[in-house]
């Protein structure tokens, strides 16, 4: 059999819940618990006559992506209602973004094997999350806490090729969340959801396959096998001949393969309508401009100028903008005039090295970038040498303590003044007379003088400072 | 004789009767009517007064319509699969009026779920017209306006989405008032159709509408539709001059080619009233709206209010709250309470408005209707530029008898018994006074004005029925019972 | 208006009616979508944007981020007529 070459497309949905105090159309709080309904309000639940209200933090935080993601942002905010039952919607319906989505037709660069590739943005939209239930053998439980938590949903157009190039997207999209401190994005407590569309065209074809929705993965590493085992199982029906469905599948992680869970023709029509409580709220031009100007630097931008401007290797590049509190602490450093590429070397070998020996991040070290720019001061300037740098790391990290008082305490501070360390040279010279007339002989002795010089020093003399002062010395 | 507001007041404060025992004859006279009119779903025997109030409502006990929530009280929407639900949270028109000392005595029946126009659908049964008890009162808010034409109550809080205060007010001869839309604040009652939903008040004459709505009025923080405070005390203008005011009337609602005789009857009161309007020095004017426009009032309300109540009551599934259904999976427990819980006449609606709302019939059935809407509205506007309001019949004729049917495609049915929705769908504040009688039945007249004009439509309705003898009547067998 | 659609929207919505129901209900709809036609009769309706709002308003404030009036558990469960954990219980949600 003649094995065909397809190409895959796909599509993400991404829903990704907002930081805020409270939620999005109530004034319950919004934080992660493990407490079953400790954060609940009469407007999550439902209940008859309750209203909702729009909260600014969230809207906030959604222009704040849709800017971050170069969208379209509209005039006018409007809410629409999706219409569904479920145990987890006790409206019946969920207040989500339809007609003027906060944002439209925006991209991500994605960078993936070193190639850039610009992610179309279709929409992103503020809409609210549902509440958890909990599956027990017999019984399922409502859990009301998640619900009505601001979730952002973006929906990108289907311009994918590959898994990695979803994951690099998903990532991408994630640390857009981290750097606008919009969101946690935890997938372990299920902040950042995904759905993945896959297709398949054959090679030459203008036309996209028919479409097979995963819905509700978890975690990026699912994604890429969800992707991977669909577009197998695609690619199979194809080779044979055979028709892919359009319907909604399940992914399940622990078995590795798609489930069917509807069909085409059991797609719900979910009956979308304007919200008549929530009025059409201006989006003032200013407060656009203010929140533009709130956004710092994203990791794309930072990559950017980390590997052209301060020639840094990507894969260090890639390190320290992989985690904002990284990024922001390298640069800190460098604006305490920090050597670029001193302080990577640092960031990215000891110092993510002792992250990741005692599982901390980097906003809980006692090291702070100050120190830091110290300790590299103090090894580039000869003023201790660069084992003693090691140690000096250390116990900064273990007490916190300025790298000058740490080499003092432990007597440290190399000597590298001329005056002092011709004394203990000549010194040492007077103390060794015999041995001068062998070095004059030609005999190895010159090492033997500099043991006894940073004998004498505890090892603090300058060593090349040493070693040119006692040539002269016995030149003479 | 059943005192008004102001009369309790003057009492309180005179000391000549006490707030408790105005409660205990309120509840008394509701004991003694509940067999023969069904006005109550609660009748409330404790007296709660918050004492610290120098309002105006202080100790004047009234009555809540049963589809505002009242925490702790049971509040049914007078509907099945709410038959056992007592909410945990207070609407904000209740917190308003136990607030001013106001003392609530019962919650009242209304069409299941305010849907519907004749007081005959509530779980708890019918309720009966206190002028004739053959005859109904009319809704949604049916108790409410019953409970304040028997003289139970002074005044009563109702909710109007197509004129579910305003028709009812007509037929029992009492004074109904719905505000402009956001005037009063819509959270805690519990939605029919969102956008044309209001709060209103029933009462014996305008003044006493005008106490409550200074009380009950007011931006909400909890409702994003509420309007800013208008900072106006609805009193200090009510008995401005009107001479120069400008009304006008729709000359098509007001054909009568067929001689029907009872429409004859109500077009000559009507004369009668444009004739003290004009003694107020008021002049009325007749001006033409397209037909085809009025005949699609009373389609385009069904089409937006059954569209929004199918999404509106997509929580009653007596999963958390409500009468919980039966079954072996969640889906059969939802159909089970829903298939139990709603009666056939509000699932036929539900299928409506799910049907206008399907992707297929949307465009051409449900947004349609909201173009209707926008056109109508624009008209009325248009309008209001030349006038000060619209001036029109509550109803083409007296309260109909039980089992009394109508022609739904008629002329007469799809106008003059429909056109106050107009009030709803541009959120004109609107009111009907009583106008007098057919038969020894209650006639009502209805004045719109315009958005937020509140008080001029006050004022308008209070100085027009000063020149009628209907201020302050009882129903017939309320005074002769007492 | 057939039968089978009613029936089909009455079981999306989650209840059922009984046979002899439907009758009315299609008689209904029969009535209602006469009406409905009156709608699409008038000249120039597609140049008209549908209205949503009785009336726009002018500068809507949205909430400030602030924790208020949260539920106690109990209030929660109140009106649930199966509860067990403190969770609202129901029989197994099949995914």
């Amino acid at each position: 059999m003649v094995r065909l070459m397809y190409k895959t497309v796909i599509g993400l949905e991404v829903h990704c819940e907002l930081k805020s105090n409270s939620k999005n159309f109530s004034t319950a709080r919004n934080s992660y618990s493990t407490i079953p309904n400790s954060n609940v309000s009469v407007v999550d639940l439902g209940f008859p006559g309750i209203l909702p209200v729009v909260n600014k933090e969230a809207v906030k935080n959604s222009i704040k992506m849709a800017i971050a993601m170069n969208c379209e942002i509209p005039e006018y905010l409007t809410f629409e209602r999706k219409n569904y039952f479920y145990p987890d919607l006790p409206k019946g319906y969920q207040i989500t973004q339809f007609k003027h989505p906060i944002g439209t037709n925006g991209y991500v660069m994605i960078n993936v094997n070193g190639e850039e590739k610009k992610i179309l943005i279709h929409d992103t939209h503020l809409e609210e999350d549902t509440a958890s239930l909990d599956h027990y053998p017999a019984y399922s439980l409502i859990d009301y806490n998640r619900c009505g938590v601001p979730l952002l949903e973006t929906v990108t157009e289907p311009c994918m090729n590959s898994a990695d190039e979803a994951v690099a997207f998903l990532e991408g999209l994630r640390s857009i969340f981290l750097y606008c401190d919009t969101s946690y994005a935890r997938s372990d407590r299920g902040q950042i959801r995904c759905d993945v569309n896959v297709s398949l065209m054959k090679e030459g074809d203008t036309e996209l396959g028919t479409k097979v929705e995963m819905k509700n993965i978890n975690s990026f590493s699912s994604v890429k096998e969800a992707i991977i085992c669909e577009v197998k199982r695609q690619s199979e029906i194809l080779d044979k001949g055979g028709k892919v469905l359009q319907e909604t599948r399940r992914f399940d992680e622990a078995e590795g393969v798609t489930y069917p869970m509807r069909s085409k023709e059991d797609a719900i029509d979910y009956k979308y309508f304007t919200d008549p409580n929530l009025p059409p709220i201006k989006i003032d031009k200013e407060w656009i401009e203010d929140i533009r100007k709130s956004i710092p630097k994203l990791h794309n931008e930072r990559f950017r100028i980390y590997t052209s401007e301060y020639s840094i290797n990507e894969k260090d590049a890639y390190t320290i903008v992989r985690d904002k509190n990284i990024s922001d602490y390298y640069e800190e450093c460098l604006s305490l005039s920090g050597d670029p590429k001193l302080v990577s070397n640092w960031l990215t070998g000891s110092v993510i090295g002792y992250l990741n020996k005692y599982s901390l991040t980097i906003d809980e070290i006692k090291m702070r970038p100050k120190m830091l720019v110290e300790l590299i001061d103090l090894i580039n300037s000869g003023k201790i040498s660069g084992k003693q740098g090691k140690e000096v790391f250390e116990k900064v990290m273990d007490t916190g303590k300025e790298p000058a008082v740490v080499i003092s305490e432990l007597g440290l501070s190399q000597i590298g003044d001329e005056e002092t360390i011709r004394g203990i040279v000549l010194e040492v010279i007077d103390e060794n007379k015999a041995l001068v007339d062998d070095y004059k002989n030609g005999k190895r002795v010159f090492d033997y003088f500099i043991g006894q010089i940073m004998k004498k020093t505890k090892g603090r003399a300058n060593p090349s400072l040493a070693s040119k002062i006692l040539k002269e010395e016995l030149d003479k | 004789m059943a005192l008004s507001i102001k009369e309790m007041r003057e009492k309180i404060d005179s000391g000549s009767v006490s707030s408790e025992e105005l409660f205990t004859e309120s509840v008394n006279l509701a004991k003694k009517y509940q067999d023969k009119y069904n006005p109550f779903v609660t009748i409330i025997d404790k007296y709660e007064i918050d004492k610290s109030s120098d309002s105006n409502l202080s100790g004047i006990p009234y009555a809540l319509k049963d589809n505002i929530s009242t925490k702790g009280i049971l509040t049914t929407a007078s509907s099945n699969i709410l038959k056992n639900y007592v909410p945990v949270y207070d609407a904000t028109i209740y917190k308003k009026l136990k607030e001013a000392g106001a003392v609530l005595m019962g919650k009242t029946v209304l069409d299941e779920l305010a849907m519907g126009g004749t007081g005959t659908t509530g779980h708890t049964g019918v309720v009966k017209n206190p002028w004739n008890s053959e005859r109904l009162i009319g809704g949604s808010s049916a108790g409410s306006a019953a409970s304040v034409a028997l003289g139970i109550v002074p005044f009563a809080i109702g909710s109007d989405t197509g004129d579910s205060i305003r028709k009812p007010a007509a037929y029992g001869g009492v004074v109904g008032f719905k505000p402009t839309y956001g005037r009063i604040s819509r959270y805690g009652l519990f939605a029919f159709a969102s956008s044309l939903d209001h709060l209103g008040v029933f009462a014996r004459n305008t003044y006493d509408v005008a106490m409550v709505m200074n009380v009950i009025k007011g931006h909400d923080e909890r409702d994003m539709t509420s309007l800013p405070d208008d900072d106006k005390n609805y009193l200090d203008t009510i008995d401005n001059e009107v001479a120069g005011k400008k009304l006008f009337y729709i000359k098509e609602i007001l054909d009568n080619s067929d001689n029907d005789k009872e429409l004859a009857k109500v077009i000559d009161n009507f004369s009668m009233v444009i004739k003290k309007c004009e003694s107020l020095g008021i002049e009325v004017c007749e001006e033409s709206i397209d037909k085809d426009l009025l005949l699609a009032l009373y389609p385009t309300y069904m089409s937006i209010s059954c569209a929004e109540v199918t999404s509106n009551d997509a929580n009653l599934t007596g999963i958390h709250f409500g009468v919980r259904g039966e079954g072996n999976t969640p889906e059969e427990i939802i159909k089970d309470a829903r298939t139990k819980g709603f009666s056939e006449l509000i699932k036929r609606r539900f299928v409506l408005g799910s049907y206008i709302l399907q992707k297929e019939n949307q465009e051409k059935l449900f947004l349609n209707a909201c173009r209707i809407r926008r056109m109508v509205v624009d008209k009325i506007n248009d309008l209001f530029k030349k006038y000060d309001g619209l001036i029109m019949p509550a109803a083409s004729g007296i309260a109909p008898k039980f089992g009394e049917g109508t022609d739904k495609l008629s002329d007469k049915y799809l106008m003059l018994d429909n056109h106050l929705v107009i009030g709803n769908f541009g959120g004109f504040p609107s009111i009907t006074i009583p106008s007098g009688f057919v038969d020894d039945m209650p006639l009502g007249i209805n004045i719109t004005g315009r958005v937020c004009e509140d008080d001029v439509v006050l004022n308008m309705a209070y100085k027009l029925e000063n020149t009628m003898d209907y201020v302050n009547q009882v129903a017939k067998d309320g005074e002769i019972d007492v | 208006m057939d039968k089978e659609t009613l029936k089909m929207l009455a079981n999306k919505l989650m209840f059922t009616m009984k046979e002899e129901e439907y009758k009315t209900l299609m008689d209904e709809f029969d009535i209602i979508l006469k009406q409905m036609d009156l709608i699409g009769n008038i000249p120039d309706i597609d140049k008209v944007e549908p209205m949503t709002y009785p009336f726009m308003l002018d500068n809507v404030s949205l909430r400030e981020d602030k924790v208020v009036d949260e539920l106690e558990i109990d209030e929660i469960l109140v009106n649930s007529g199966s509860n067990l954990y403190n969770q609202v219980k129901l029989p197994k949600v099949v995914e």
